[in-house]
């Protein structure tokens, strides 16, 4: 269901069905970007990067990007734009309340406050609530009030996964400089993002490595440091999460599907799936 | 053995009842003597497996029931029950088992309202 929405407060809210678009757009607030199926390009500066339906985009006020959607079946995207007022007051209540997080987010002043503009895990409490406000406004919800109560948690499940997955993995890295911990994560985020959009490809570790401006030994240790997995095996896990959304939303036989999400042989993609997540694909497809 | 009933003490029976019925939307089952000499009022909300049995504590006045609600949506329904007069003490918060908000009822007892979250789902 397609429908653009400004609350009092200007908070916006976008739902959206497109099979074509480019796109040059300046994003003038804060904003949280979804594809819920399908997938969309989006171009920033020199980066690529495609949002499939297990992760979401954000993009700081004042950001510069593309989209392009070229799709044979719709893409149904969904974004929120947040009022910069609105989220300055949101990160005053969280420093005081919990003020061990965003340490490192805009310490200097308000007008500083940035987040890195990366790829992030679309699973757990941020999903369950965005498809409970989606599910809302779909069936005609008109109440701000409850409206903002889903934004302000949906806030809330944001800043977490940013907890996660940006000051904890720069944590986890084995340097001592605090700087030299940030750019590295920076360039892994790159590989990151480049796994995530160009999974269906065969990615040699030099052309990773180039891409992310680390040597080969440099990603490969620092990678695994940050996930817990080697580029190859977080390839691997996107590659079967792909996958799986595929045999759920989609009628491709397993042979499609594995050479879609970039498999070369259906016997390897059929035993990964069944030790990752006990299930054969066939049997997946049956009851998902 | 399986669970059948469970407790929601109140000192004001007739003030309990209203607060589960007109704001919690439970019904009135039945009434039944849980004690030789005590009535008491029988609620549902859809499932017909469990009841809720609304019972003057007695001699025990300080007895309060923890019971738990299971919601689909829990920042809809905290929403809504807000709207309604409901007094939460705890706003909806993050718990391993999902999003939870509490409140106590008219007889003090404590109320969870909760949605459970598959985390293992990606």
């Amino acid at each position: 269901m397609d429908y653009f929405k400004t609350l009092r407060n200007n908070n916006k809210i976008c739902s959206r069905t497109i099979s074509e678009d480019h796109s040059r757009l300046f994003c003038s607030d804060f904003s949280i970007r979804f594809v819920l199926s399908g997938s969309e390009a989006y171009n920033l500066g020199r980066r690529n990067l495609s949002i499939y339906p297990d992760s979401f985009i954000v993009l700081n006020k004042g950001a510069q990007y593309s989209t392009n959607v070229v799709s044979d079946i719709p893409v149904q995207s969904f974004s929120i734009n947040f009022d910069q007022k609105y989220v300055d007051d949101f990160v005053d209540g969280w420093r005081i309340d919990d003020n061990k997080l965003l340490s490192d987010v805009g310490s200097e002043s308000k007008q500083s406050f940035e987040f890195k503009e990366t790829i992030y895990p679309f699973q757990g409490d941020i999903m369950y609530n965005i498809f409970h406000l989606k599910n809302q406004l779909d069936n005609g919800l008109k109440d701000e009030m409850l409206i903002n109560e889903y934004l302000h948690h949906c806030l809330i499940n944001y800043f977490r996964i940013y907890d996660e997955e940006i000051l904890m993995k720069a944590e986890k890295l084995n340097f001592l400089s605090p700087i030299t911990k940030t750019e590295i994560l920076r360039r892994l985020n790159l590989a990151k993002e480049y796994l995530c959009s160009n999974y269906n490809q065969n990615i040699s570790l030099d052309e990773l490595a180039k891409y992310s401006g680390l040597s080969i030994t440099h990603l490969l240790r620092t990678f695994k440091q940050a996930f817990n997995l080697s580029p190859h095996q977080y390839l691997t896990a996107i590659r079967l999460r792909r996958a799986r959304l595929l045999l759920k939303s989609t009628d491709y036989s397993i042979n499609e599907v594995v050479s879609l999400v970039g498999f070369e042989c259906p016997s390897s993609f059929i035993r990964l799936f069944r030790t990752n997540y006990n299930i054969t694909p066939l049997k997946y497809r049956q009851i998902a | 053995m399986r669970l059948r009933y469970t407790t929601a003490f109140a000192d004001d029976i007739e003030k309990q009842i209203s607060f589960y019925t007109e704001k919690l939307g439970f019904k009135v089952a039945d009434k039944k003597f849980l004690y030789n000499d005590s009535e008491c009022p029988v609620l549902y909300t859809s499932s017909l497996d469990l009841f809720l049995i609304v019972a003057n504590p007695g001699e025990n006045s300080n007895s309060a029931s923890y019971i738990i609600l299971n919601t689909y949506d829990c920042l809809n329904d905290y929403h809504t029950l807000k709207l309604a007069g409901v007094c939460f003490n705890k706003e909806p918060q993050y718990l391993p088992m999902g999003l939870a908000a509490e409140f106590f009822d008219p007889g003090n007892n404590r109320v969870l309202l909760l949605e459970e979250r598959n985390y293992n789902k990606s």
